[in-house]
């Protein structure tokens, strides 16, 4: 007995160093060293005097860091929520063709999904271009007859940002749907099926219950990852009213980079890692307590 | 036999290392792409032709505004960086508190020639960090014009005998003269009035007309600048309003608005100047012109910034006195040989060239020259330049109240606070 | 969950003439969602086809008014000055190496962690399992600047190593799922292979990794790709063209200003192209990868 402990633990330590060495040098060092940065009052790069909790006080105070969080809240519950939806709809879609149809319409969905964020903003930006876009054919008529700015109108920003993004990323959403949903064995349909249970019935006794923990994987990777937005907002905004659209990651970078203060943005960084650990672990336990029913 | 190959091995190798070392390299980032691009890869093969086997230049180009930034300060605070830079000179307060840029002492700048009497007063000037010290050399002053159509003008009796646009200047007769293009049907005057630094720069040219300062002792739209802020910006929303000017047009759009012939007049950077100049010769253009723009209130002025060269300050690595002499000797050939760089629709800063007369020659340049004598290059403020708050600001404030969202008054008072609160 | 067999033919047989009942009034749903489906494909798959049509578009049409659907006039002159006077094949081939790198390293690495976590019990598993999920909740481009003052300090700024280097701890999210696919590995394969004296490298290899293998697959594509598309991270790292990857390269390039739109797309779309090739490629692969992976379940 002693000696298969002692065999797991060294061959667990064997699996686990490569993993170990790269987040300890790449991860956690640099993140110890943000911490320590949100502390002083240092420059983007450089040391800085001790302050204690003053960065935190004054973005406590800074308007645009309240317009940032609530930004990013609002993308986010603009964005999870219908793209898990969406992802798991078009799954089911999916899984029900078969050859060449299914490889050709799987495709469709995942494409967008490799495409790098600069193709993604020129596509949209380009369908949407005030002028010369070819979603103004639609827009146009809606609006009374005039062309309109989508990414420039306020309200209809962090929408508009939401849609292209559902669009551009549904693919790693639908790849893990289809995965957990090719888990359940067809021989429960069949069964269902004799028993004269209907597609609803088969959807909501079956395949949601079963496919929850995938569902809310994807949920929970999603609301994450989208709370750490940037790129699509920075580069749709860029050039206009940064300010009202602005999102935490872009206030980060606009303390480090543009005001120059380092350890103002590392106060900020702390916070948003602090936001997405609470909304992250909250939506996890919530889930998970309703799955468990 | 082998001893023979041997010899030859080692003697063309011994060959190849001293004419490595003989050539020495430049690293060299700038952020020009565009026409500015190709016409600044030009110069440089033309440099690294004139200077083979002695001095080679190594370019490489950074997307303008941040990205640029952003990658020169990272790189020097760490050691790394180019050997020289282009640099705003918008951004040069900016630029030496952040530490990235190295003065240039007079001793040197001597030794490759480079004189601030070569250079008009306020250009070198705006090269100077608060300690007076001299940061960068100019390479050319870069300004907004109006570019015109000449049929539309003719048609709305807007264009005098000598092709010119008549009849512009005034604010009152500017609006008038839009309402008329309007009246024909076509749009009077177009614009990106989507992007913050084309708002930045009509606005600014409008301050500076009425003798408006952005920023004094400190201070911003201190007293009557905000009253007169206030002014430029209800100017530039009327435009708007009367339908002259068509709202939240991106860049690239309002330039195609102007080409095909939809827009009499049409406010942009010189730099636009060979893209006009390249569909002419295709014979896809329209017979324009491009003049200063007009003096709407008390006297000319217009907006105006500066590509000047600096050398970096790498941290623990910096550029040794030797690479330092290179790189000025390479900035005074290409200030000697800014008549190319002119071609791009720029005004040479190197007076000798800019009063030469092979640039007096020079069309369109010439047409618009004349704003290089009221020049008005921007705040001197670390929050200030390309990229900077103040041209977030422009985006944040100006341009809603452009486009109709804002009132011209709340615009500029919350620039104001909004850049006074930033500035503590 | 229960064991099932992909071929339940023999067990469906009786059966059919009760389904074939059903089977009527089963079908027009069935179509309808069908039929759904592929409309959402298409108005998918709509955009990127939009942007792909300009870049063959001369600049004068694509300002034209009107909808075009095909280019009057096919051109390749956006491509030509980007393919023809840059060092794209040089970009290429430092995004193909920098990428392989990052998905090779991520996945074995992740298999590895994600099992000892999933399966082992060691000292400090709670505590590292805790220190990945963290790591998935930091916003790690807020750490850009470190790792460029970590990666200046082993000298590694400006080679395709320090470009790997960060890009190893972007993607956390690999060791979770493969611990989540892990865990749900049936315990008695586990136990019998036990019996037989199989000893833990022998349990990741000859069973936990084959039977999510389109896992696996799935992953190395998304590292692939997130690799691939990398931007911010690259930039910063490289200040040479001959060491830069796609996406860096293309801002390199040098065209005329105006009006740029098609030759805009056209820059951007040559970054996507190879991926987007190889994907289509092996795309039969990959999906029959990730079906498969559910199938060998008794």
């Amino acid at each position: 007995m002693l000696r298969s402990k002692r065999s797991e633990v060294i061959t667990a330590a064997v699996l686990m160093a490569p993993f170990v060495v790269i987040y300890g040098v790449l991860f956690v060092y640099p993140t110890v060293k943000m911490v320590q940065l949100s502390l002083t009052n240092a420059p983007l790069i450089g040391a800085g005097k001790w302050v204690g909790l003053d960065n935190y006080f004054r973005l406590a105070s800074d308007r645009l860091f309240s317009v940032a969080i609530w930004n990013t809240i609002y993308f986010v519950i603009l964005s999870v929520a219908p793209s898990t939806l969406i992802g798991l709809l078009v799954a089911l879609g999916v899984n029900r063709l078969k050859g060449w149809l299914q490889s050709v319409v799987l495709a469709a969905f995942f494409l967008p999904y490799i495409l790098p964020v600069s193709v993604v903003f020129r596509i949209w930006a380009w369908i949407f271009d005030k002028d010369f876009g070819v979603a103004q054919y639609v827009i146009g008529p809606l609006n009374g007859g005039q062309h309109l700015s989508i990414f420039r109108t306020i309200p209809l920003f962090m929408p508009a940002v939401a849609f292209v993004t559902i669009w551009w990323l549904i693919g790693f959403n639908v790849l893990l749907f289809i995965a957990g949903l090719r888990n359940i064995s067809s021989e429960i349909y069949e069964a269902a099926g004799l028993d004269g249970a209907s597609r609803w019935a088969q959807f909501t006794r079956i395949t949601w219950p079963l496919i929850w923990p995938v569902t809310v994987l994807v949920f929970t990777i999603q609301l994450i990852l989208q709370l750490k937005i940037f790129d699509q907002v920075y580069l749709f905004a860029n050039g206009g009213r940064t300010d009202a659209t602005i999102v935490m990651v872009q206030y980060i970078f606009k303390q480090a980079f543009q005001v120059n203060k380092g350890g103002l943005a590392a106060a900020a960084a702390v916070v948003l890692f602090a936001l997405i650990v609470i909304l992250s672990v909250l939506q996890f336990q919530l889930l998970k307590a309703r799955g468990a029913r | 036999m082998i001893r023979k190959v041997l010899y030859a091995t080692l003697a063309s190798l011994a060959l190849t290392v001293s004419a490595a070392r003989a050539e020495d390299t430049i690293v060299w980032w700038d952020f020009l792409s565009g026409g500015d691009g190709v016409r600044m890869k030009a110069m440089l093969e033309e440099f690294n032709k004139e200077h083979a086997g002695k001095i080679k230049i190594d370019a490489t180009t950074s997307e303008w505004g941040t990205p640029f930034y952003t990658k020169v300060q990272t790189a020097t605070a760490t050691g790394q960086g180019p050997d020289v830079m282009t640099y705003h000179e918008s951004r040069m307060p900016l630029g030496v508190s952040e530490g990235v840029v190295s003065p240039l002492t007079p001793e040197e700048l001597a030794a490759a020639g480079i004189k601030a009497s070569d250079f008009s007063p306020a250009n070198w000037k705006a090269a100077q960090g608060p300690d007076g010290k001299q940061y960068g050399v100019p390479l050319d002053i870069h300004s907004i014009i109006l570019y015109y159509n000449k049929d539309l003008l003719k048609k709305a009796g807007l264009l005098g005998d000598d092709g010119k646009p008549k009849g512009l200047d005034g604010a009152a007769n500017f609006d008038a003269a839009l309402a008329k293009l309007t009246a024909n049907g076509v749009v009077g005057l177009s614009t990106a009035t989507a992007d913050n630094a084309t708002m930045w720069r009509i606005f600014y040219t409008l301050l500076s007309q009425q003798d408006g300062q952005f920023v004094k002792d400190g201070k911003f739209l201190d007293g009557d600048n905000l009253d007169k802020a206030t002014t430029a910006i209800a100017e530039m929303q009327k435009w708007v309003k009367t339908g002259a000017t068509p709202a939240k047009t991106e860049y690239p759009a309002s330039i195609a608005l102007f080409t095909s012939g939809k827009a009499a007049m049409h406010i942009n950077g010189v730099w636009e100047v060979p893209t006009m100049v390249d569909l002419a010769k295709k014979g896809q253009l329209f017979d324009w012109g491009a003049i200063q723009i007009p003096t709407f209130y008390a006297h000319p002025a217009t907006w105006a910034d500066s590509h000047s060269f600096a050398i970096p300050d790498r941290k623990g690595n910096p550029v040794d006195a030797a690479k330092r002499k290179e790189v000025l000797d390479a900035i005074h050939w290409f200030n000697e040989h800014s008549l190319e760089w002119a071609g791009g629709g720029h005004v040479p800063a190197y007076l000798p060239v800019q009063e030469s007369a092979e640039f007096k020659a020079l069309k369109p340049n010439s047409d618009y020259v004349s704003l290089a004598k009221t020049a008005v290059f921007d705040p001197v403020s670390v929050l200030a330049g390309v990229a900077s708050p103040v041209y977030d600001a422009a985006g944040n404030y100006v341009m809603p109240a452009m486009n109709g969202e804002m009132a011209p008054a709340d615009a500029a008072k919350q620039m104001r606070d909004d850049l006074q609160g930033q500035a503590k | 969950m229960t064991a099932s067999v992909e071929s339940g033919a023999d067990l469906v047989a009786p059966l059919a003439a009760r389904r074939l009942a059903r089977l009527r009034h089963l079908d027009l749903v069935g179509l309808v969602i069908t039929l759904v489906t592929l409309v959402a494909a298409v108005f998918w798959a709509f955009p990127l086809y939009w942007g792909l049509v300009t870049t063959f578009k001369h600049e004068y049409e694509i300002v034209q008014p009107g909808f075009q659907i095909w280019p009057k006039h096919f051109t390749v002159e956006n491509y030509v000055h980007v393919l023809l006077q840059t060092k794209i094949g040089l970009w290429y081939l430092n995004s193909l190496i920098t990428s392989v790198a990052v998905m090779l390293i991520v996945v074995a690495t992740s298999a590895c962690a994600g099992y000892a976590i999933s399966q082992l019990d060691f000292p400090g598993r709670r505590f590292f399992w805790w220190m990945i999920l963290a790591s998935f909740m930091v916003p790690v481009s807020a750490l850009i600047v470190n790792h460029f003052i970590l990666m200046s300090q082993f000298k590694l700024i400006n080679t395709l190593a320090g470009v790997v280097g960060p890009q190893l701890v972007y993607a956390p999210v690999t060791i979770i799922i493969y611990k989540q696919f892990f865990d749900s590995v049936p315990k008695d394969f586990r136990e019998a292979a036990v019996i037989d004296g199989a000893s833990e490298l022998q349990l990741l290899f000859r069973i936990y990794l084959p039977m999510n293998w389109g896992v696996t697959t799935a992953l190395a594509i998304i590292t692939f790709i997130g690799a691939w598309n990398q931007f911010l991270w690259p930039f910063l790292a490289v200040s040479s063209e001959d060491k830069m990857n796609i996406t860096v390269g293309i801002t390199q390039v040098h065209d005329a200003f105006g009006v740029s739109y098609g030759r805009d797309l056209a820059v951007a779309m040559l970054a996507a192209l190879p991926v987007a090739l190889v994907y289509l490629i092996f795309q039969r692969r990959v999906t029959q990868a990730i079906m498969l992976s559910a199938g060998i379940k008794g």
